[in-house]
């Protein structure tokens, strides 16, 4: 067999497939069929000059998702859709828009994108078009790069404005009086990349949103939105938290797709019975080769920078000597200038690129044409994640590949034992909290700077008076003669928030590794013991950084970019306290709860684990204090009674092990990263009285994780009973309940524990377990 | 378990409940301190205002109410003697219509920000009568005043009024427009808008510490402020009168204002008695005329500028106590800046006399002097041994300054180029001119040729 020669998709899939060492790293495979496009004619009351553009780009008619948006958005509706990758989303806002714009040149529209890079990408995108129509369009961006001139031109004369919610948080909003133009005109807001905004930062900019709807109605307009999103569980629910308007929801797809094979490759662990196993990176290298060789365009995605350069290195090595199209390989991650961003998506629109190997940077919607084949090494965190990775290859009419290589961590694991997950579970769920009280707060102050509040007006859902009240307290806020709420303080509010963590109190992260210090990010106070203590690697933008030094009473690490083999891994000693549970309900050996409590910890060591496999490479101390975090947790309470014959330390692995394995799960339900939340076990917990596993948000007030594990419990014990049943492991591994020595067996005992508190007694399930 | 805890809780709809908000609030309010920075902690709660805060206000200020629908406003008003001529400032370089009514403003605020949130409470405005300027403080009684209180500000404010700040450009008028917009109000029409700032920069900075206002009139027209209150200190002083209802203290704040007021009516004076009219030259520091000279070349009235330069010249060296103590007159860059006008002109002659003087100054000036006749020499009077000698000059100079201590980079640089590039080509012309001498007249024309040739590529070396 020759090295290098052009082969078919399809026969490059199988040819790799069958090579030995691959067919017995198989988990799954499956055909999705192709699809036919649904059209529709171009809808009759569009502007000729667009309709003219669009044919001489040779679109004759909409798809169906498109056709069914825009008359939607025609109607007045506020629309949010979902459809998959490069399904032409962004057609279905910038055509009403420009339509807009032509029967009315006043016309005014916001564009929300969650990174700069997107925005200067669908302006152009958008530049385009009208240019095409022969249309006089003045778009512009505006971020943190736009110069002072354009910045005042933009505001007087931008028919649309492009920016991201820090800019319009920070920028905007507080000097709305200086975009009363935009604001007067204000006819459409589109929130593009819409499953971006979860966690802290959705909870942030749902609250920001409140605060651009409330300036709009100051100058008497209320603009319609429309919201694009990736698939996800809940995307009528994320839009109408982020929003606070009801949303139409157009999901029905109407582009075509040619047939899609999706591999899931597990690598043959190393030592079964202790669950030792390779990382995905090797596989992943080796399926990319087979598909550069054969002449078919690939994207490799990694998990890190680092991940994306050791890849980028092994093909580069593999491909020297005329062994294959070496130099048509290339990079693409955060970091790279945008220019050679630009060069390496025309080039693989082109196809003179013929592979590329990124971190999630290309995941979100840079447009970069459709390729033959997708490599995911490693599992990206979530299914939507994943789908948007793999729906980059994917031809209109030809076959495409995707193949996911699963990664040692237990989510990797989780995934590729029950691959079922990914095809048939519905996509995880984009949670955020608006209601989240230090978010809420902070932006109620920002609120308040911007506009006085009547006293009888609505902040989100709720009457804002008495957290006025609150903030009253602090004298920034006060409330005059008029009944009226007025901003009385010499702060600048804004400026104390940052959307990207939940408290304002903050650990700043310098990089001093340039020329000159600069600040690159920021931890909230509780995290920072654990993600920037001495010696810690910092991940930002998928870049490492190791922290030469954190100045904790003035709230400074001080960082230097590195290439490090390792991440780290702080322990930490946790006490926690319920303050108040919120909801309660029975369990059949035991109690679910949902509630408010008070994390204490104290990070002890770090552990130093190699990248790829997790292997423990060495460990050090820190010594930080203790900090606390007042948020929210769900957690399962157990019936002594069930328990009353268990040893104590037998019952406090068993605890442990099931908790790994509800936290596993957890983070797969919620699309959340793991770190999101964290895990306490109490044998005899001194406020119930009883054993109890704690699962609590890693984020001051929380984002609404917690209400969502107590609503779906019951999953949640069954497919943590699963995953401790499926896993290949003898008596527990980092993928299940954790490591273990060899005399206790926490997977025997924390099986039971859950079937326990569940109710369910699965014979096959205990016969499985003991065997 | 933790029934205790769960009281009154019964389900997750209870999420939205809004008791369960206030007791979570209640909770976030006895553990934020321990988070919260000093300066944030919770001051006392505020004193309900009385139904008269207004009266208060102006009785404590000194001034009248004006109730209006919209709300209450106190009115402050002085008249202060100052005669002064407007006519002149036509004169100056500077966007000033004199036929219209001046009219001066300056705001008190919450803050130096010109976001949504930031609040001008007192606007000090003043305008001439004949002699006597005549100044009116509109203050604010309260937050719900603020239509009544920018109502007022328009009437105020004349159709074509020009209006006269002290940094207006950017920060009072653009908060002011702000304010209005915020009630969703048009600001008042102007004709056109001075502001102050920039002038004093361009004018008076070479001799005061800072461009501050108090800083620009004691060492402009003359006048020191006795207990003046520092600016930083004004917001919170109004934030005691709204949350604790202390008015006494907003008496300082009252001189503050009516004395920035004030100074800039004697600004505008200095610059028309002195400045403006050549007749006032005499008057002035020859230091001001000399910034005034530039601003003129900038705007290519380079009359204009010569005829500042000449009386700042004709001026004796003006004692430091007079003026403030300020910094000494540089007479050297005023030679300096004369020449390069003469030389722009064309006067060459007048040029190098001026030169002439500069160099006898001594120091950096006397080496940018004969830098300054080197370029002339070369560039324009094609005399490149003259050029190098008067390089070499500037050289010798720097080379002092060197043994002395006194390091010049700059001149360095630019001296190690200039006199490498002269050298070459007082060498080159030395050649050319000794081969004419040899050489049959026959050979004159290839011999250019080759001269022409060599020429072109020493300037690449040079460049």
């Amino acid at each position: 067999m020759r090295l290098y020669e052009p082969l078919a998709t399809a026969q490059t899939l199988e040819r790799f497939l069958a090579d030995p060492a691959v067919a017995a790293s198989i988990a799954h495979r499956r055909e999705i069929p192709a699809r036919e496009a649904q059209l529709e004619p171009m809808p009759a009351w569009l502007d000729p000059r667009l309709r003219d553009a669009l044919v001489r780009r040779g679109i004759a008619s909409l798809y169906s998702h498109q056709a069914e948006a825009v008359e939607a958005i025609r109607g007045g509706e506020d629309v949010v859709v979902v459809t998959p990758t490069a399904s032409g989303k962004s057609l279905c806002y910038n055509l009403p828009v420009l339509q807009a714009v032509c029967e009315d040149p006043a016309a005014r529209a916001l564009y929300l994108f969650p990174t700069k890079a997107l925005g200067q990408d669908q302006s152009a995108e958008l530049r385009d078009l009208a240019a095409l129509a022969d249309l006089e369009l003045a778009a512009g961006v505006y971020d943190g790069d736009t110069p002072a001139p354009i910045r005042s031109s933009i505001r007087a004369a931008g028919q649309v404005v492009v920016t991201n919610p820090d800019m319009l948080h920070a920028a905007i909003l507080p000097h709305h009086t200086k975009w009363y133009q935009l604001f007067e005109q204000l006819r459409y807001v589109v929130i593009d990349e819409t499953h971006a905004y979860r966690g802290v930062f959705g909870s942030h900019v749902a609250n920001v949103i409140r605060r651009l709807l409330r300036i709009c109605s100051h100058y008497g307009t209320t603009p319609r939105i429309i919201c694009c999103s990736a698939t996800i569980g809940n995307p009528q629910a994320l839009a109408e938290t982020l929003t606070g308007r009801s949303m139409r929801v157009v999901d029905r797809n109407g582009a075509p797709s040619g047939a899609k094979h999706v591999v899931v490759l597990n690598p043959r662990p190393l030592d079964v019975r202790q669950g030792i196993r390779p990382g995905a990176l090797g596989l992943s290298r080796a399926a990319a080769l087979a598909f550069l060789r054969a002449g078919r365009q690939t994207i490799v995605f990694g998990r890190s920078r680092i991940a994306v350069e050791l890849l980028l290195v092994g093909l580069r090595e593999a491909l020297r000597d005329g062994r294959g199209p070496l130099q048509r390989v290339r990079g693409y991650r955060g970091g790279y200038l945008p220019s050679e961003r630009r060069a390496i998506e025309s080039g693989l629109r082109s196809g003179e690129v013929l592979g590329v190997v990124s971190t999630n940077a290309l995941e979100l919607g840079i447009d970069i044409g459709r390729l033959d084949v997708a490599v995911l090494a490693g599992y990206p965190g979530t299914i939507a994640a994943t789908w948007q990775q793999m729906g980059r290859s994917g031809r209109r009419q030809d076959v495409s590949v995707a193949i996911l290589v699963a990664g040692a961590g237990a989510v990797d694991q989780y995934v590729a034992n029950h691959p079922e997950y990914l095809f048939d579970a519905s996509p995880e769920e984009a949670r955020l909290d608006p209601e989240n009280l230090h978010v809420l707060l902070a932006h109620l102050r920002s609120a308040t700077f911007e506009l006085p509040f009547a006293d009888d007006e609505r902040f989100g859902e709720q009457p804002a008076a008495e957290l006025l009240a609150f903030l009253g307290e602090e004298g920034h806020v006060r409330q005059a003669a008029d009944g009226r709420w007025y901003w009385a303080s010499e702060n600048f509010p804004a400026s104390e928030v940052s959307l990207r963590v939940a408290s304002p109190e903050n650990v700043v992260i310098i990089d001093t590794g340039g020329n000159r210090p600069r600040v690159i990010g920021e931890v909230d106070l509780f995290s920072a013991p654990t993600k920037v203590h001495e010696d810690a690697i910092y991940l930002h933008e998928s870049r490492q950084y190791h922290v030469d030094r954190l100045d904790w009473d003035e709230r400074k690490a001080y960082v230097r970019p590195i290439d490090a083999d390792h991440y780290t891994q702080a322990e930490l000693s946790v006490t926690l306290k319920p303050l108040e549970a919120f909801a309660e309900a029975p369990l059949s050996g035991g109690q679910r709860v949902h509630g408010e409590v008070m994390v204490s910890s104290l990070a002890t060591i770090y552990k130093k684990l190699k990248l790829d496999t997790h292997e423990n490479l060495g460990w050090g101390r820190i010594h930080l204090p203790e900090t606390e975090l007042h948020t929210t947790a769900w957690w399962l309470g157990v019936d002594p009674a069930g328990v009353a014959s268990w040893r104590r330390d037998e019952l406090d692995r068993a605890l442990v092990g099931a908790g790994r394995a509800l936290l596993t799960i957890a983070s797969v339900l919620l699309m959340s990263d793991p770190q999101d939340l964290g895990l306490v076990a109490q044998v005899r917990s001194p406020h119930a009285e009883r054993p109890v596993v704690y699962l609590y948000e890693a984020v001051p007030g929380g984002v609404g994780l917690a209400p969502r594990l107590f609503e779906r419990t019951d999953e949640l014990l069954e497919r943590a009973a699963d995953l401790i049943r499926d896993c290949p492991c003898r008596s527990g591994c980092p993928a299940c309940v954790g490591p273990s020595n060899d005399d206790a067996s926490p997977k025997t005992t924390a099986a039971a524990l859950l079937r326990l508190v569940s109710g369910t007694s699965r014979t096959r399930t205990s016969t499985a377990a003991v065997a | 378990m933790t029934a205790e805890l769960a009281r009154g809780a019964a389900n997750v709809a209870d999420m939205a409940d809004r008791d369960l908000r206030l007791r979570r609030l209640a909770r976030l309010r006895e553990l934020e301190p321990r988070v919260r920075p000093a300066s944030e902690l919770s001051r006392p709660a505020p004193r309900p205002q009385s139904l008269h805060g207004a009266e208060r206000l102006a009785a404590a200020v000194g001034g009248r109410v004006a109730q209006t629908d919209g709300g209450s406003v106190v009115v402050v008003e002085r008249t202060v003697r100052v005669p002064f001529d407007p006519a002149p400032l036509a004169r100056l370089p500077f966007p000033i219509d004199p036929t219209r009514p001046l009219f001066l403003l300056d705001t008190e605020t919450t803050g130096l920000g010109t976001g949504a949130g930031t609040l001008a409470f007192l606007i000090g405005m003043a305008w001439w009568e004949g002699e006597l300027l005549r100044v009116v403080q509109l203050w604010l009684p309260d937050h719900p005043d603020e239509g009544a209180f920018l109502d007022m500000l328009g009437t105020l404010v004349p159709a074509d009024a020009w209006l006269v700040t002290y940094n207006g450009r950017t920060f009072d008028w653009p908060l002011l427009t702000t304010r209005y917009r915020l009630l969703r109000r048009a600001p008042p029409p102007l004709a056109g808008h001075l502001d102050l700032l920039p002038i004093c920069r361009a004018l008076f900075r070479h001799r005061l510490p800072d461009a501050r206002l108090a800083s620009v009139e004691s060492g402009v027209a003359g006048v020191q402020r006795t207990g003046d209150l520092p600016g930083a200190l004004v917001p919170d002083r109004y934030f005691g009168w709204l949350r604790r209802g202390e008015a006494e203290p907003l008496l300082e704040v009252r001189e503050h204002n009516l004395q920035d007021v004030v100074s800039m009516a004697h600004l505008l004076n200095v610059l028309s008695e002195r400045l403006a009219d050549p007749a006032g030259h005499a008057r002035a520091h020859p230091g001001d005329l000399v910034g005034l000279a530039r601003v003129y070349r900038r705007q290519g009235r380079q009359d204009d500028a010569l005829a500042c330069l000449e009386s700042a010249l004709a001026l004796p060296d003006p004692e430091r106590q007079a003026w403030g103590g300020g910094w000494a007159f540089d007479r050297g860059q005023a030679w300096l800046d004369q020449a390069a006008l003469f030389a722009s002109q064309g006067r060459g002659e007048d040029a190098l006399l001026a030169w002439d003087e500069a160099a006898r100054c001594g120091g950096m000036t006397a080496v940018r002097a004969w830098i300054a006749v080197a370029k002339h020499r070369e560039h324009k009077l094609r005399d490149p041994a003259g050029a190098l000698e008067a390089a070499a000059s500037a050289e010798r100079l720097v080379a002092k300054r060197r043994s002395l201590g006194r390091f010049d980079p700059w001149a360095e640089r630019d001296l190690g180029r200039r006199l490498r590039r002269l050298r070459r080509r007082v060498a080159r012309l030395q050649q050319i001119a000794d081969r004419r001498a040899v050489r049959h007249p026959m050979d004159a024309l290839p011999l250019d040729a080759e001269a022409r040739g060599r020429g072109s590529q020493q300037e690449v070396p040079a460049a």
